[in-house]
């Protein structure tokens, strides 16, 4: 503790004259609370090595920070259980994210162009006819494309370790290490894997809906919806209709509150559905979605069938001191449409750039307000699409009516149009304010048409 | 030739993977019958889904143990039928009455087919696609159906409050109705009586409009909460 004081005194003096920030008399460990801006620069200097920070959990959230932080200059531990792991996944990709994350083509199983909504009642409305030739939706397996992600980090220079995170030990001062305790799979003692542990300084926590990291730092609790899905293998002239084309079910009958899907894998379809407030009927409701989409995937073997948490909100907590949460673990999944895998690999890049920012490329110590950067940035960039999609969740997945009235919106050419821009590209564009007042009367007008049917329906039943 | 191999099978049918899950856990990742052991190729990552599904052909989804297709519980034929069903909308020319569109009748034809689609909902298909959008009925076919005795209502209310309220602030004050009019805390009061009129149609209205303010700030407050905490956590000097 002492030599860590005093190499904290050596360092100030360095420091304030470089910086003419003001002068700390005291060691950082008391102030640097209060001037919270600056404290990075008065953060101890780490010496004799880099900064080290583990990321738990290899998909795409820890890939992108892995690689993100071995390229800044900070040595990088990434820990995932399951190399191999399929993890069970819609698989959708947005344009914007194999240009800013330079994925190669190959990775991409199919190009989705075309997508089908239908309503409760069967009306079917095709959108994707605003598509240029060179946007779609791209269909990835999961296992390809953590393994890609993970790839890039080991070649910038982080370290992957093939092992389970159990749980860490909080740092006991401000300066002292986090202690990670894992179970390494690496080794030869086979199955149950040998018991280790790493001394860290930072912990970014990507290990998914049910992180341990999370757990360890008391984060809270979130809502999560259920997504149950089948995978399909149908006939080739079957797989045909769906060689671009995903389509979207909603219903009472499908989903309270979610939608169904059949999405196209690389030589089978996804069949699936989910729900936040009725998980106890997922299984009725899967086998509505099967019924709705009967005529199309008749004759298929189900070959496989998986289920998987989606956080429907963020996490109270999202950093504690030196550990921050990213992806799913922070609960960074869109309403709507259940959109996570872009979200992960951004936050995790854009924690990885705090910190290594925040510590000067791994020579100086981080800590919490370095972290709380990377929030005050994702917050700032990403809340008007997730506060976007959160209202249109709330206005058309409420009821049959309100469902009717959103698949008749998706037949307008301008609401195609500004939906693809802001999914492919993940910008909330105000277009043309004449257009949206028009869109604004049409939908008001679709919705009291539909709720208008809905109480005559009423009217019959009594 | 229907097969109905898919078609809403009873649950003891259904593949043995999901009856040894309990679904009580939520995060059910419920595991393969086999596992998929990808071989990555270097330029190509091909998919070997195909090679898995033979092993598991006897799981075949709708065919009992004997290899027999299951009976459907869902009779797979019945479709939404109607004789002024045409095409996937509703044949206007079916609904003529003394040369024009009957618009009530339209809405009457629509209401029972979603009526009956929500009881029985059923397979939606390429081949007949559904292509009714409810725009074609005009705008004051909606209007007199449906805004006109809704409106009749809610004004014939507005007037009894608002002629029993201008009765009662006359005994009270001594003011006469030309003279509340031109008073602000009796605009106020009207345009309080007016908005209440509007909003609140019945008693379960109050809860619904509480909670949709609420709805409206909870998304954000989740999103804030991560804050909430930095400010507790700064005041500690650890």
């Amino acid at each position: 503790m002492a030599s860590i004081a005093l190499k904290s005194f050596i360092g100030l003096r360095q420091t304030t004259s470089e910086n003419k920030s003001i002068v700390l008399s005291k060691p950082t460990t008391q102030t640097h609370r209060n001037f919270r801006i600056n404290a990075s620069k008065s953060s101890p200097r780490v010496t004799g090595r880099n900064l080290r920070v583990a990321v738990v959990g290899g998909g795409p959230a820890g890939g992108a920070a892995a690689e993100t932080l071995a390229k800044g200059g900070v040595e990088t531990f990434l820990f995932e259980r399951k190399l191999d792991n399929c993890k069970p996944c819609g698989g959708a990709i947005p344009l914007c994210m194999v240009g800013e994350f330079d994925l190669p083509l190959d990775i991409i199983d199919r190009r989705v162009t075309k997508m089908k909504m239908i309503s409760p009642s069967n009306v079917a409305v095709d959108i994707g006819r605003t598509l240029k030739p060179h946007e779609y939706i791209g269909m990835v397996r999961r296992e390809v494309l953590d393994a890609y992600l993970r790839d890039r980090a080991t070649t910038a220079g982080a370290t992957v370790i093939n092992g389970l995170f159990l749980k860490m030990d909080l740092p006991k001062s401000t300066g002292s290490p986090y202690v990670l305790h894992y179970s390494d799979y690496n080794t030869k003692t086979g199955g149950a894997g040998e018991k280790k542990t790493v001394e860290v300084d930072a912990v970014i926590g990507a290990d998914g809906a049910n992180s341990r990291v999370a757990k360890n730092i008391n984060a809270g609790e979130y809502e999560y919806a259920i997504a149950f899905q089948e995978r399909i293998k149908i006939s080739d002239d079957k797989m045909k209709y769906y060689e671009d084309l995903a389509e979207m079910y909603v219903g009472d009958d499908v989903s309270p509150d979610f939608y169904g899907w059949v999405f196209p894998k690389c030589d089978h379809v996804a069949v699936g559905t989910g729900t936040v407030t009725h998980k106890g009927d997922i299984k009725k409701l899967q086998i509505a979605t099967r019924l709705r989409a009967r005529d199309k995937i008749e004759g298929g073997t189900i070959i496989r069938v998986e289920a998987h948490p989606i956080p429907e909100h963020p996490r109270p907590r999202r950093v504690l001191d030196r550990v921050a949460l990213v992806g799913d673990a922070a609960g960074y999944v869109t309403k709507c449409s259940g959109e996570g895998i872009y979200f992960a690999a951004k936050s995790g890049r854009m924690c990885a750039e705090a910190i290594v920012e925040g510590s000067e490329n791994g020579k100086r110590m981080v800590d919490e307000s370095d972290l709380r950067k990377y929030l005050e940035k994702w917050d700032k960039t990403y809340w008007p699409t997730y506060k976007v999609l959160d209202v249109l969740q709330k206005v058309f997945y409420r009821s049959n009516p309100a469902r009717e009235a959103f698949v008749e919106m998706c037949a307008d050419e301008y609401v195609q149009k500004m939906t693809f821009d802001s999914y492919l590209y993940k910008k909330v564009v105000p277009g043309n304010p004449l257009d949206d007042l028009k869109l604004a009367v049409n939908t008001i007008g679709s919705l009291v048409r539909a709720n208008a049917l809905r109480k005559e329906m009423e009217k019959l039943s009594v | 030739m229907a097969m109905a191999l898919l078609s809403a099978a009873p649950p003891n049918h259904l593949p043995n993977i999901t009856l040894t899950q309990s679904t009580a856990k939520h995060c059910a990742i419920l595991k393969p019958y086999f596992s998929f052991r990808l071989k990555k190729q270097p330029l190509k990552y091909q998919c070997l889904a195909s090679t898995s599904t033979r092993a598991i052909s006897d799981h075949e989804y709708g065919v009992g143990s004997d290899g027999s297709p299951l009976p459907a519980a869902v009779d797979p034929e019945t479709k939404f039928q109607d004789l002024k069903w045409v095409g996937g909308t509703w044949d206007l020319n079916q609904f003529l009455k003394n040369g024009k569109t009957d618009w009530d009748d339209v809405i009457d034809a629509e209401v029972k087919r979603r009526k009956w689609l929500e009881d029985n909902p059923q397979s939606s298909s390429n081949e007949d696609p559904v292509v009714f959008n409810t725009s074609i009925i005009p705008w004051w076919a909606w209007m007199k159906r449906f805004h006109l005795p809704e409106a009749e209502l809610l004004n014939g209310r507005a007037a009894m409050i608002g002629f029993l309220m201008t009765y009662v602030v006359d005994s009270l004050t001594g003011v006469g109705l030309v003279d509340q009019m031109s008073n602000l805390f009796c605009k106020t009061l009207l345009f309080v009586a007016v908005a209440g009129t509007l909003l609140i149609r019945k008693n379960e209205d109050i809860e619904t409009l509480k909670k949709l303010l609420e709805e409206t700030t909870f998304y954000d407050k989740q999103w804030q909460a991560t804050w909430q905490d930095e400010t507790s956590s700064s005041s500690k000097l650890n």
